[in-house]
């Protein structure tokens, strides 16, 4: 699952980034504004310095057209175009001035172009003062000298290079205007795509991190209702446990003792077989009663020698139990080495062990249907398999073949339960837990054995997280049900999360 | 020892041969001298106490006092004492239960099943040939059916 820390990491750069997307978005606006305006000034400046310079022209026109008439007609209605345009000629000159002169492309010609305007205002003036002195032949001629036509050139030819710089100017100003817009709409939607782009993952991030919250608060609701089951569980399994521990305890210490009382009870009668030998031998040269001498005789034929038996059975059997204690701790103790094991594979060799005493008896055994693999201890398995098969074939009821099946379940999640059903002697009812206990046995006597199969059996597979329970109809056979994990490992894992 | 002018049989369950020695030589140091029948087993106590049928119609006629030990290898002594006190023929047979436990509670179980003296097998033999000697002061005052 993703850890808090990592997602908050995640998300915050990809907020970062979008935010940082808006402020490009937001200063290229910005900029563009700015940038507008910049241009619609310099348009507005443009603006008038054309008009301005199309007035000059124009005045110069009407100037040259008013004398012309004049000189054609010499009607003084004729003259007003150029007395209007003499009397605006100056200030309309100003204004160009004071519009180019910023600008070196055109301030660097204006001289040229006063120059040049003010030779032709001096020549139309003239001509005009000629014309009105009736000396109209002499203004012709000033005309024909080509000054005037020369002047007025060179004026049309410099307000026309002004007014084509100012339409170029102006048009590459209207470029540019488009190309910073349109290249403020794409920034403007390649950024909002990003925006979306990295909102969409922070969004996509927080959504899986909430699914992965919301599933692992279900997968923590599912595990708190069976936490309270498995806590159930355990304490059962703890009290049975240690309810086996007082039970074993009581047992030992009680069988223990019988051995121990018999020593100490055969010690004493040694001592007064002793007594009644002492007695006799130690006479010297008194004379014993006949009681006395019988005694004596008593003591040595009988007493001492059955003292002395009792005292080395005894001795014998607490060895025999303490010995059979310490198997099933030692065993207990054993480190389990869980491996991948055949279940079909054990049981078949377990069938082999005992193949002889079942071709004695008649017998055989069936082991049938699906097996699953189990992780688990060999050495416990083996000798789990082993003691229940001995036992089958040892508590086999006699006049009847005995018949062996084995059969396996799934027993719930990661448990495996082992069947093995006999037709044997069976169980009586009030003798069902105690064929577990240690030195304890059931039904009739009539086979060797100490009582602790089944109880080292059971402490094997207690070992291993799995149980092991009988049910049995006497005289009619028994099924001893093993219940294992099928994963050792798991199991251990499992009960240390708990 | 007689009851009803009859001897009574002394039948003793217990597995533990030396023990049985110990008892036997002791209830005779005591001047007991009635039959002793010893059972190892308690399938085979029962067979001769109720009978192989377990109806207990056998014992009409005879005298019995029983010394059981509560751990037998092939039963548990408990369930022989439920056996005689549950039969209408044998309840009243007395049952002194003879064993090396003092767990409290068992004590109970024997005394709520009817058993009529529990003694503990003490570890020290002059304790235990005491505990003996003393059973055969309780034979001559018991009442016997």
């Amino acid at each position: 699952m993703t850890s808090l820390n990592s997602l908050l990491r995640r998300t915050l750069v990809m907020f970062a980034f979008a935010v940082a997307l808006l402020l490009g978005i937001v200063g290229s606006s910005l900029w563009l504004v700015q940038a507008n305006r910049e241009y619609s000034e310099e348009t507005a400046q443009l603006r008038r310095l054309r008009s301005s310079i199309v007035a000059v022209l124009s005045t110069m026109q009407d100037a040259e057209t008013g004398q012309r008439g004049f000189l054609l007609t010499n009607d003084p209605a004729y003259l007003e175009p150029f007395t209007k345009a003499v009397e605006a000629l100056p200030e309309r000159r100003n204004n160009l001035t004071a519009n180019a002169a910023s600008r070196p492309s055109y301030s660097s010609k204006l001289g040229a172009l006063n120059e040049a305007m003010d030779a032709k205002m001096l020549e139309l003036t003239h001509t005009v003062e000629l014309a009105k002195a009736d000396r109209l032949r002499e203004a012709i001629t000033q005309v024909g000298t080509d000054v005037g036509r020369y002047n007025m050139d060179q004026i049309r030819s410099i307000l026309a290079d002004f007014l084509d710089q100012t339409d170029k100017r102006l048009i590459g100003l209207v470029a540019d205007q488009l190309s910073a817009a349109s290249k403020l709409q794409w920034t403007t939607s390649a950024g909002a795509i990003a925006i979306f782009v990295a909102l969409g993952c922070a969004a996509w991030i927080i959504f899986r991190y909430i699914r992965d919250l919301a599933r692992a608060r279900e997968l923590v609701l599912k595990m708190n209702l069976g936490l309270e089951a498995r806590v159930d569980e355990r304490t059962e399994d703890l009290m049975r446990a240690n309810q086996e521990i007082q039970r074993f305890a009581y047992i030992v210490t009680h069988d223990l003792r019988a051995p121990l009382v018999n020593i100490m009870g055969f010690l004493s009668e040694l001592d007064s077989a002793a007594k009644m030998i002492s007695t006799y031998v130690l006479a010297d040269a008194k004379t014993l009663s006949q009681e006395q001498i019988l005694s004596a005789r008593a003591a040595v034929e009988e007493d001492l020698p059955e003292a002395l038996t009792f005292i080395r059975a005894s001795t014998k059997k607490m060895d025999a139990l303490i010995n059979a204690i310490l198997k099933i701790s030692r065993d207990g103790r054993r480190k389990l080495q869980p491996e991948d094991i055949e279940l079909k594979h054990v049981l078949e060799t377990a069938a082999a062990n005992i193949h002889h005493q079942l071709a004695e008896f008649d017998g055989s055994i069936d082991i049938k249907g699906h097996y699953p693999v189990v992780t688990t201890d060999r050495f416990s398995l083996d000798q789990i398999i082993g003691n229940l098969f001995d036992n089958a074939v040892k508590y086999r009821a006699p006049g009847r073949p005995l018949r062996i099946k084995v059969e396996a379940h799934t027993d719930g999640p990661g448990r495996a339960r082992i069947d093995v059903i006999d037709n044997g002697r069976g169980i009586a009812d009030h003798d069902r837990e105690r064929v577990f206990e240690l030195f304890r046995r059931a039904g009739d006597q009539d086979q060797p054995g100490e009582g602790i199969g089944l109880a080292y059996t059971r402490s094997l597979i207690r070992n291993l997280g799995g149980d092991i329970t009988v049910k049995s109809e006497l005289g009619h056979g028994s099924t001893f049900s093993v219940t294992l994990p099928t994963n050792l490992g798991n199991n251990v894992t499992w009960r240390t999360d708990l | 020892m007689r009851a009803n002018g009859r001897e009574v049989t002394i039948v003793m369950i217990e597995d533990d041969e030396g023990h049985a020695r110990l008892i036997e030589k002791n209830i005779r140091r005591a001047g007991v001298n009635n039959e002793i029948v010893p059972f190892t087993y308690g399938n085979t106590a029962l067979d001769y106490i109720l009978g192989p049928d377990r109806s207990g119609t056998g014992s009409n006629d005879r005298c019995m006092l029983v010394l059981l030990d509560l751990n037998l290898p092939d039963m548990s002594g408990i369930h022989i004492l439920e056996q005689i006190k549950a039969n209408e023929l044998t309840r009243r047979l007395p049952v002194i239960v003879l064993t090396t436990t003092d767990d409290e509670r068992e004590i109970q179980k024997c005394y709520d099943l009817g058993a009529n003296v529990y003694i503990t097998k003490p570890v020290d033999y002059d304790g235990f040939a005491t505990a003996i000697r003393n059973l055969g002061l309780f034979f001559s005052v018991i009442q016997l059916p």
